[in-house]
């Protein structure tokens, strides 16, 4: 969604992991634009961290190559790669203070001492924990240290920042807050970035585009929006949102009997008591409250569904039409039409 | 625009969940392993075969020196080395006595450990603590040293019987007793066994301990149900150590014993030089060796129960 | 936090804590009432049993000690030996120590219980069995030889304590570095030796002492060519009186004080427990 040049930051070709015996990444491919943020997403054990791990260069693909701005940077070893990465449980140096762990990249880099103090100070100031500059990560929260990690990896001037579930040992507040942090940074940073996530709230609401991984291998990569729109397997739409789920077919807004498979989004189940063109009459089932909308299970004559209804919300008992705005309609797990 | 690589720097690093023993470890864990290999167990392997009754080779000056040396009669040797130690009336006692002491000895001292380590688990507070520095003070003694002070609190004119005395009471010489023998092994076992059990028993959450108490389980309940089950590894390496560390003790026993019975480290000492009877000494070194390693199979046990609780293999 | 309140209170009756004082002041005369007793020696012309105050005090015993030349060499052997253990069992031990903290459970517990097993030979056993390897050698009577000797003695305390200590360090601490940029062997020097510091530390402090107590075996192959302040011990014990002994005793206890003085928080901490259970 960046509007910036379409260059290529972060390719991966044909990446291939084996494991312990087993094909961790099986033959992944992946193209991340310049200033892009790029979420991996998937369930546990699916080889979200196996990637990121290649990318940053802890782990040498058995097959592919990762080429970074340009330049193949496969073999690279992990200190001479311009990756920097934000560990899941932050990896902060507990002998040193929040501002040696922050200066340690630049110091390796031998640079000047006065050209550390004020690059990590304006690291610090970035993620607003200079009061904390002179702390060890024990003294500080989670979110804070959390925050150290992150100034830590950006004050390298990475090509491109590689997050670790960053945000999952944070409380549900927090998380967005940080998220929102996140964000914003890379924003202003214009930093190429790939967050590794398996909360899709997360992966939908900060990405510019999403992939979707399932069994070292990606489903589906594109924008938040299309992958809920119009998820291309089976496996994605049941991963992304809600949805419900038929064996069947679809024709003329209703569900006739066949062989693929008809997913309907919850919110695309529309429910009134007056009759429109492709509407269909109903009784409500069951109303389940959630929060800032209701779940309602509704029954007609072809299919039971359930549906997301935040106004005019119905009684249970109540009779009235249904009518299925899309439908998407899969074979063989793949999207074949969008009704 | 595929290619094959290897793993070079997962090793070590992103391998971690899977390492190897790579050349290089191996090269590196090499060093005290070959030291140990040559200056202990090669000694060790002559000394067997010297107590099977293989006199020649490196063990020929020795058999020559040596009195009672008994030449191996079958191609494995002889036992008639061990026969001798067996029935001498002189190792019985000694024997006796030795697993007598390794067992007082031992229980002892994990009793104490325990009463300490639980009383700064579950009460704390600064007496708890300098409690347990106090019983650290022997870590810092050498034991020739502490062998000596004991010797002579507990002598004739020691201050036991000197400060007894002022009240008309005879305090028995405790001294050259096999009670001085206990005495001084448990005075330098305890700082390592104090460390294991304790630091054991701090390590067990909190959380654990209260939500007994909030099941309603008394103090004696909680020791019994969750402290001592939470930290048995610990403590069984406590007392395995302390057992093996007193059953080859040496010091303790030739400065504090009686010359008759004591422990089997002093004779062996005492065949070898004195009585100028090597095989039968070396026979003493491997039943030592013997009941040591049964020990030692405890603390095997132990650490690979904790191992497999802990997932680790 | 109610919870442990409770545990406090219920146990802070007058009884209790009057048992609990008993049993403390026991073991503090169990303990120091020795080594008390020992120490006074050395500033006392003479003791009459029974009294419980000696005749008349002195410093004439320690011009005595630092008069006799055997003594004084004793204590000039002792603390050039010791420090050479130390650094050669470094040495040999801390790489072997660095690659079992990175082995396999399974290869790591091989390693270390061999050394163990090696190590629960009964010392006394090992001396008398060495001596042949050792005329062979022409080690008897040298400085080597009890070098070598009290080496053994240092292996077992320079191999597990770092390798627990260096098992220890999260290895994804050592990734953020090398992530960082820096090289294997800064990581290794920054993080990973750094992290085990308090391990090496409390390794180095043990094997210190285990060298510099060692009398068995430094007797058996040193004497009577080489004396170290406990083979003197041996002889002084036999032959002085005990206040000589008690001054020696003040003089050889030093290091170790100040040593373990210096890595006290670390024993305490749980290095040294934590070196001992394999992981
Ligand atoms: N060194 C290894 N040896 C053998 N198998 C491994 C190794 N590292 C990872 N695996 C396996 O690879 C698979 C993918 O692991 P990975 O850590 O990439 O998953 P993930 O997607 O990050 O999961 P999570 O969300 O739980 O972190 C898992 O099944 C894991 O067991
Ligand atoms: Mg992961």
């Amino acid at each position: 969604m960046t509007d910036s040049p379409q260059e290529e930051g972060l390719v991966l070709n044909g990446l291939t992991k084996i494991l312990g015996g087993r094909v961790i990444i099986d033959n992944l491919h992946l193209v991340v634009k310049k200033g892009e943020m790029v979420s991996l997403l998937g369930p546990s054990g699916c080889g979200k961290t196996t990637t990121l791990r290649m990318i940053a260069g802890f782990l040498i693909p058995d097959k592919g190559d990762i080429v970074l701005n340009g330049k193949d940077v496969t073999t690279i070893g992990p200190e001479k790669r311009p990756s920097a990465m934000v560990f899941q449980n932050y990896a902060l140096w507990p002998h040193m203070t929040v501002f040696g762990n922050v200066a340690y990249p630049l110091k390796v880099r031998k640079l000047a001492k006065p050209e550390i103090e004020k690059r990590v100070h304006e690291a610090l100031a970035m993620v607003n924990l200079m009061h904390h500059k002179d702390s060890r990560p024990g003294q500080i929260s989670g979110g804070e240290q959390q925050r150290v990690a992150l100034a830590r990896a950006l004050v390298q001037e990475p090509d491109i920042l590689l997050l670790d579930e960053p945000l999952s040992n944070l409380d549900a507040k927090l998380r967005v807050k940080v998220r929102e942090d996140i964000r914003d940074l890379q924003r202003r940073l214009g930093i190429t970035t790939v967050i590794v996530t398996h909360d899709q709230d997360e992966a939908l609401s900060i990405s510019d585009r999403i992939a979707v991984m399932n069994n070292g291998k990606i489903e589906q990569f594109s924008t938040p929006q299309e992958l809920y729109d119009r998820p291309e397997t089976e496996y994605v739409a049941n991963f992304i949102g809600s949805l419900n789920h038929i064996q069947g077919g679809f024709a003329d807004g209703q569900v006739i009997s066949g062989t693929e498979v008809v997913g309907i989004r919850p919110e695309d189940v529309h429910f009134s008591t007056e009759q429109v063109p492709g509407s269909y009459p109903a009784t409500v089932q069951l109303v389940v409250p959630r929060g800032h909308f209701c779940e309602v299970y509704l029954k007609r004559a072809d299919v039971e569904l359930h549906a997301f209804i935040s106004l005019d919300v119905p009684l249970a008992g109540t009779s009235g039409f249904v009518k299925i705005n899309k439908a998407l309609i899969y074979k063989d797990g793949k999207l074949v039409r969008v009704a | 625009m595929t290619s094959t690589k290897t793993d070079v720097v997962a090793e070590g690093l992103g391998a971690a969940k899977a390492p190897r023993l790579s050349v290089v470890g191996f090269l590196m864990a090499l060093p005290p392993l070959l030291l140990v290999l040559f200056f202990v167990g090669l000694p060790v392997l002559i000394a067997f075969t010297f107590s099977l009754g293989f006199t020649t080779g490196p063990n020929r000056v020795l058999s020559m020196i040596g009195q009672e040396i008994h030449k191996k009669d079958q191609w494995w040797g002889t036992f008639s080395a061990y026969k001798d130690v067996i029935h001498d009336p002189r190792f019985a006692g000694d024997m006796r006595t030795t697993l007598a002491i390794t067992f007082i000895s031992t229980t002892l001292v994990l009793l104490m450990a325990l009463g300490i380590g639980i009383y700064q688990r579950m009460i704390g507070g600064r007496l708890a603590s300098v409690m347990t520095a106090l019983t650290l003070v022997p870590l810092f003694v050498p034991v020739v040293i502490a062998a000596w002070a004991i010797h002579t609190f507990y002598a004739g004119d020691g201050f036991m019987r000197s400060f007894f005395s002022q009240f008309g009471i005879e305090f028995p010489t405790v001294t050259s007793t096999v009670s001085a023998i206990a005495i001084g092994t448990i005075w330098t076992s305890l700082p390592f066994a104090i460390l294991m059990v304790t630091s054991g028993l701090q390590s067990i959450p909190d959380a654990l301990i209260e939500t007994a108490q909030d099941a309603g389980a008394g103090f004696i309940r909680i020791i019994r149900t969750v402290l001592i089950p939470l930290a048995i590894t610990p403590i069984v390496i406590a007392g395995t150590f302390t057992a093996i560390g007193i059953l080859g003790s040496f010091t303790i026993p030739l400065f504090l014993g009686p010359n008759q019975p004591t422990m089997l480290g002093v004779e062996i000492s005492n065949f070898f030089g004195a009585y100028n009877r090597p095989q039968q000494s070396i026979v003493m070194a491997f039943i030592v060796f013997a009941s040591a390693s049964g020990i030692a199979l405890i603390y095997i046990w132990a650490n690979v129960r904790s191992a497999k609780q802990s997932g680790r293999i | 936090m109610a919870k442990r309140e409770k545990s406090r209170a219920k146990s802070s009756s007058p009884v209790v804590k009057a048992l609990l004082g008993i049993f403390m002041l026991a073991m503090a005369f169990f303990i120091l009432g020795p080594l008390l007793w020992l120490a006074i020696h050395a500033f006392v012309t003479n003791w009459t049993y029974p009294n419980l105050y000696p005749d008349g005090w002195t410093w004439h015993w320690w011009t005595q000690i630092f008069a006799n030349s055997a003594l004084e060499e004793s204590i000039r052997n002792s603390l050039i030996i010791s420090p050479i253990v130390v650094v050669l069992s470094m040495i040999i031990c801390l790489p072997a120590a660095y690659a079992a903290g990175r082995m396999n459970y399974v290869g790591r517990k091989t390693f270390l219980i061999g050394l163990f097993a090696a190590n629960s030979f009964p010392k006394i056993g090992l001396f008398a069995s060495i001596a042949t390897l050792y005329y062979a050698l022409n080690l008897m009577g040298t400085i080597v030889g009890v070098i070598i000797i009290q080496l053994l003695g240092t292996i077992i305390y320079m191999t597990w304590i770092p390798a627990a200590a260096f098992a220890s360090v999260p290895r994804n601490l050592e990734e953020a570095a090398r992530d960082a940029g820096a090289s294997k062997f800064r990581v290794f020097r920054t993080i990973t030796l750094r992290m085990a510091m308090p391990g090496i530390l409390v390794a180095i402090v043990m094997s210190f002492l285990a060298s510099f107590d060692e009398a068995q075996g430094t007797y058996l192959v040193g004497a009577p060519a080489i004396y170290t302040m406990p083979t003197e011990m041996y002889a002084l014990v036999e032959n002085y009186p005990i206040q000589i002994a008690a001054v020696f005793s003040l003089l050889l206890a030093f290091p170790s004080v100040l040593l373990i003085g210096l890595a006290r928080k670390h024993i305490v901490g749980g290095q040294l427990a934590e070196g001992f259970q394999i992981k």
